[in-house]
């Protein structure tokens, strides 16, 4: 049998998220023709996303029209917490699904009245490798690290350290309390990142809040400038 | 099924083998390159591929991972070179190279095999086509 095999290698050559990368080209053309600028907000569970976003949308009250996707595993626990600020939320269930994919935020979009809306936040599962691979058709991506988690998990993740185009260390003001040396965690940044702003924030004091938020007014051209408070 | 992005990524890779592969053979082998950005766990994807390919025609197809390094530049004597790692020191002392890498995800070939009979198979076709 196995000397009447023949035997043939066919060399292809294609991205293997195509698909989902062709839906997120979509998803982006959409949301850009109509004028919304959307973050995609990436980090480990428990480095603060809901409490941050909560703060935010609450800063952001009669500022500017936000809606927002939060993605989960499972519960609509963030959803309801975010509904408090925020009129338009949409909770994805992702079921096993450790990240979003394109799709699931298209077809969340239909629950959204875009009309209202110029500013689109996408919370990710809280998960600091899967979501960085997957293009949702997003404006920018937020990485989302806590002084909470140890001052290593920007060297432990250096693709969404080198994917973001901006990172949040949030929980600043535990800072004097948890053995997190910032000048270690800075380094490990500009070594897989040389250009991209780091922001101390603290959803709960609301320090650092007003320099996310300028960020988040700046025109899409200019966010990658670093320093914001210069 | 542990939630990791391999699996999503093994999804994705059988729709896209299917896709290509011939109607008729098997497909015996599948090649991808992973840049080191990608973070992806070689092993775990492929668990993942034999339990997404299993009971489909893909199943018993060995999945090829042909895992990109690091490179580390050395800033103080210029030294570049390979490393399954994005931190290490260089030999010259230096604490901090500079690790680059690509993020690419990429079906590169698949292998695969006919009965050598869907030779003559194919000339019965032709003959009868005439």
């Amino acid at each position: 049998m196995s000397d009447r095999v023949k035997t043939t290698k066919i060399p292809i050559v294609e991205r293997v998220l195509e698909a989902n990368d062709q839906l997120a080209e979509t998803v982006r053309a959409d949301l850009e023709g109509r004028g919304i600028f959307t973050v995609d907000i990436i980090g480990a569970p428990g480095s603060g996303k809901t409490a941050l976003l909560e703060a935010t949308l609450r800063a952001l009250k009669g500022r500017r029209h936000p809606a927002v996707l939060v993605g989960d595993l499972a519960t609509r626990r963030d959803a309801d917490r975010l509904a408090h600020w925020c009129d338009q939320v949409v909770q994805i269930s992702t079921g096993q699904g450790c990240h979003l994919e394109a799709g699931q935020v298209r077809d969340a979009l239909k629950e959204i009245d875009l009309s209202e809306v110029d500013l689109l936040f996408i919370e990710n599962v809280g998960n600091l490798i899967c979501p960085v691979g997957f293009d949702l058709g997003q404006a920018a991506k937020v990485g989302v690290f806590a002084v909470t988690d140890g001052d290593d998990k920007a060297a432990k993740h250096p693709y969404l350290v080198q994917a973001a185009d901006v990172l949040l260390l949030n929980k600043i003001d535990l800072l004097p309390y948890v053995p997190f040396d910032r000048t270690v965690f800075e380094a490990d940044v500009r070594l897989l990142n040389a250009t991209v702003p780091i922001l101390d924030v603290s959803s709960t004091t609301g320090a650092g809040l007003d320099a996310w938020l300028d960020w988040l007014d700046r025109s899409p051209a200019d966010k990658g400038a670093s320093n914001p408070s210069a | 099924m542990p939630v990791v992005h391999e699996f999503s990524i093994a999804e994705a890779l059988a729709a896209q083998v299917l896709r290509h592969a011939p109607a008729s053979g098997r497909v015996s082998e599948v090649e991808i390159r992973v840049g080191a950005l990608r973070g992806l766990e070689p092993e775990a994807m492929k668990m993942c591929w034999d339990a997404v390919t299993h009971d489909t025609p893909l199943a018993g197809s060995v999945l090829r991972i042909d895992l990109r390094p690091w490179t580390l530049t050395c800033p103080a004597c210029g030294r570049a070179w390979e490393s399954p790692v994005p931190f290490a020191e260089c030999s010259c002392g230096e604490a901090s190279p500079r690790p680059t890498a690509g993020d690419e995800l990429d079906l590169v070939s698949m292998t695969v095999d006919e009965d050598d009979d869907t030779v003559g198979a194919e000339a019965d076709a032709e003959a009868e086509a005439r």
